[in-house]
């Protein structure tokens, strides 16, 4: 064939197209490396550790010869873009969860049950109950726990000394008064601060406040009884208000900060005290760390009448895509990550635990020498492990209107903080808020 | 060789339709699929939450907008920041060009530095407004404090007001730039002669600026403010940033709420038709601008 200008020009443009197209294409394909032929396991979860993560996958294929393809995503857009993997049909084996996307997920059709599967019931035997419900949607179990933690109120003993004070609070009112006098004593000008900046994440110390006085938002129909029968929503709202405008011990400046910058303060002994996950303490004791070191303990949450009620917990776990095409070996998988050993141990929540003070949701970890030794190091094993025992996931996180309802609760209580709205007016609000959302989703 | 010879040529229109084509057929793939895709969203009952519950609505969305608490608030919210936005922009950006537009001594240091945050993204603006405005350790509140005018460190962006005026501020210093060099350039058009005529017929600054200076600059001043409407409605990444739409709803604006909707809350279907009011109302403002000003500045000038 003799080739002319105009043909060398053509096939030279397919030629270099045609590599060139070849990824586009892919791309845009729905591939599973997941279901290959080697059985091996797509496996997704946010980013937080990667290199241990990975650490211990690598475990997990020398003991069972099974290959997984592990991928961490920023955690700031984990949820977002797990649903477009999932939507666009290109989602994970296995998978972390958040317990507030459980539902979403379920009702999507990206996860699937894993009731009846060997080793399931004896693990949600073993864990703490608000754990498992926070698992578990209709009626169906759907992961395997990956970390638990619930919230607790921290405080620098360093900064209460000073000021004369002994131990810590038991009731918001005995807070406010500790905080006054701290103020007073010239030690801190704001003694309490809260993560109150309008952000993508939950307010895990709003919930602690109101689980922590008895109250709850709703009722087991997720009915909003903030306004109704329940009046500790109001009453809690009414001492927040109070702390920040009135008594001045709440930071205003909390309105502009996330949860970080909190961290940071408290380990520059800048605040006395927080509401927030116990693990934090870990940190805040971790003399390379925070100034503070040796001195931040935990107590319960400070109730409204001095009582021990509660606190709020939330759950990471793992779970399992509906469609993938290696179940056995992603639910071997899970068992590794969430489950127990040959020896009925909680390998890896031990493993998580020891390394990065992760809290657990098996209870017989709270005995396990082992780990009261590494607890020891940060707090108090008593109280550590009295926190596990009584707190409780909310009870609306299997509504499709979840995250909306939290969001607007983010800004109501920065209305309350603020001066701007009033705690009756706030509790009328989001009870409010509950119904067009209810409507809306009808 | 023959069958060359015998191929007719093609015409300028089909030269120009086939030399287009390419760039034509790239940009409707990736600009205006998307865009009638999301109008076809924008008529769904669609959220990825409820897979099961998507559903072709017509213009239920748009109409549920009308009694949409949060859609009515947020739109309040964006309207006032335009007119603030806006306001401060065109009055700065027209003082800095005028300036610029003399010549002295370091002024290709001054319009350098008065373009530099034009090269930042709004993220980091955004970032460095937070870290200025910071309630421990902003520069605000030291240099203040170290200027004797504050006793104590403050909480700027805590009230509702505050956080509002600060978000603008933080908006009108990222976009400034380019209205001063559109401003700019329409004054460097403006022939030195008729100054000259205005000046012989003793014409004061004010009678100079008004009769002479405005009248040519009403089409840069048009595209300052078509682009600059865009812009403020559109604003997202500092807020997001400085104040992530609070207090309350106090800078939650519709672009905010769209994004919040979208992402958060996975509802495409309202998303969608939150995207399409905001491109409705700037196209509004847009034919409103040039109906008002665009005719004017040829009948005058």
């Amino acid at each position: 064939m003799e080739l002319n200008r105009r043909q060398i020009l053509k096939y030279a443009g397919l030629g270099l197209a045609l590599p060139a197209a070849s990824p586009l294409l892919s791309a845009c394909s729905n591939d599973k490396s997941g279901g290959g032929g080697d059985g091996s396991v797509k496996f997704e979860g946010w980013d937080y550790e990667a290199a241990l993560v990975q650490q211990n996958l690598d475990n997990f294929t020398k003991t069972s010869n099974i290959k997984v393809n592990y991928t961490p995503i920023t955690s700031a857009q984990y949820v977002q873009k797990v649903v477009a993997e999932f939507t666009g049909g290109g989602g994970p084996d296995a998978l972390y969860v958040y317990d507030d996307s459980l539902a979403g997920w379920v009702e999507g059709d990206y996860l699937q049950p894993l009731d009846g599967m060997a080793g399931v019931d004896e693990v949600y035997n073993a864990i703490y109950p608000g754990n498992a419900a926070a698992m578990t949607y209709q009626g169906k179990r759907y992961g395997l726990p990956y970390y638990t933690d619930s919230n607790c109120l921290t405080y620098n003993t360093g900064i209460l000394a000073k000021a004369g004070i002994t131990k810590p609070p038991a009731s918001l009112e005995e807070l406010e008064a500790q905080a006054v006098k701290i103020k007073s004593a010239g030690l801190l000008q704001y003694p309490i601060g809260v993560p109150a900046q309008l952000s993508d994440t939950w307010w895990s110390w709003v919930w602690a406040l109101v689980f922590g006085s008895g109250g709850n938002m709703f009722d087991d129909q997720q009915t909003p009884i903030m306004n109704t029968t329940d009046t500790v929503v109001k009453d809690v709202f009414a001492w927040l208000q109070q702390a920040a405008t009135k008594s001045k011990v709440i930071d205003p400046a909390c309105l502009q900060l996330t949860a970080v910058p909190i961290d940071n303060a408290m380990k520059a002994n800048r605040y006395a005290y927080t509401i927030g996950a116990r693990y934090a303490s870990r940190d805040y004791n971790d003399a390379t760390k925070s100034k503070a070191a040796g001195k931040i303990r935990m107590a319960l949450i400070p109730s409204l009448d001095g009582q021990v009620h509660g606190t709020v917990s939330n759950t990471r776990l793992y779970a399992l895509a509906k469609d993938t095409k290696v179940k056995d070996n992603a639910f071997k998988l899970l068992t590794y990550l969430g489950g127990l050993d040959a020896n009925k141990q909680p390998y890896t929540a031990k493993f998580w635990f020891l390394q990065r003070g992760l809290g657990f949701a098996y209870k017989s970890m709270a005995t396990d020498p082992e780990v009261t030794a590494a607890l020891e190091k940060f707090a108090d094993p008593a109280i550590y492990a009295h926190l596990g025992e009584i707190a409780k996931p909310r009870n609306v996180l299997g509504v499709p209107w979840y995250t909306e309802f939290e969001t607007e609760m983010h800004k109501v209580v920065q209305g309350v903080l603020s001066n701007q709205t009033q705690p009756a007016a706030a509790v009328a609000s989001l009870a409010q808020t509950v119904e067009t959302l209810k409507k809306k989703y009808n | 060789m023959a069958v060359l010879a015998e191929r007719r040529p093609l015409g300028d229109n089909a030269k120009a339709w086939a030399l287009n084509a390419p760039a034509m057929i790239v940009i409707a793939l990736l600009v205006a699929y998307p865009i009638a895709y999301s109008f076809w969203v924008s008529l769904q009952k669609n959220n990825l939450k409820r897979p099961r519950a998507k559903e072709f609505i017509g213009f239920a969305n748009y109409q549920a907008l009308l009694s949409d608490h949060a859609f009515l608030s947020a739109l309040k919210v964006s309207a006032l920041f335009v007119v603030v936005v806006l306001g401060l922009t065109v009055v700065l950006a027209l003082i800095l060009a005028l300036v610029l537009n003399e010549q002295f001594r370091g002024r290709g240091l001054l319009l350098s530095l008065a373009l530099l945050p034009w090269a930042m993204p709004g993220v980091v603006n955004g970032l460095m407004w937070r870290t200025i405005f910071d309630a421990k350790t902003g520069a605000l509140n030291g240099l203040l404090t170290q200027l004797g005018l504050i006793d104590e460190y403050h909480a700027w962006l805590t009230s509702g007001t505050g956080a509002f005026l600060f978000t603008a501020l933080a908006q009108v210093w990222n976009t400034l730039p380019f209205s001063v060099i559109i401003l700019l350039a329409g004054l460097s058009t403006i022939p030195s002669e008729l100054y000259d005529a205005a000046t012989v017929d003793r014409a004061g600054a004010v009678q100079r600026f008004v009769q002479v200076t405005l009248p040519w600059l009403l089409h840069p001043l048009l595209i300052v403010l078509i682009l600059e409407t865009m812009n403020a409605f559109r604003a997202f990444d500092t807020i997001y940033v400085l104040t992530g739409g609070g207090p309350g709803d106090a800078t939650t604006t519709i672009a905010l709420l769209d994004v919040q909707t979208v992402l958060t809350f996975t509802d495409f279907g309202l998303g969608s038709a939150y995207a399409w009011v905001i491109t409705a109302i700037t196209l509004l403002i847009s034919v409103g601008y040039i109906g008002l000003l665009y005719r004017k500045g040829n009948f005058e000038v």
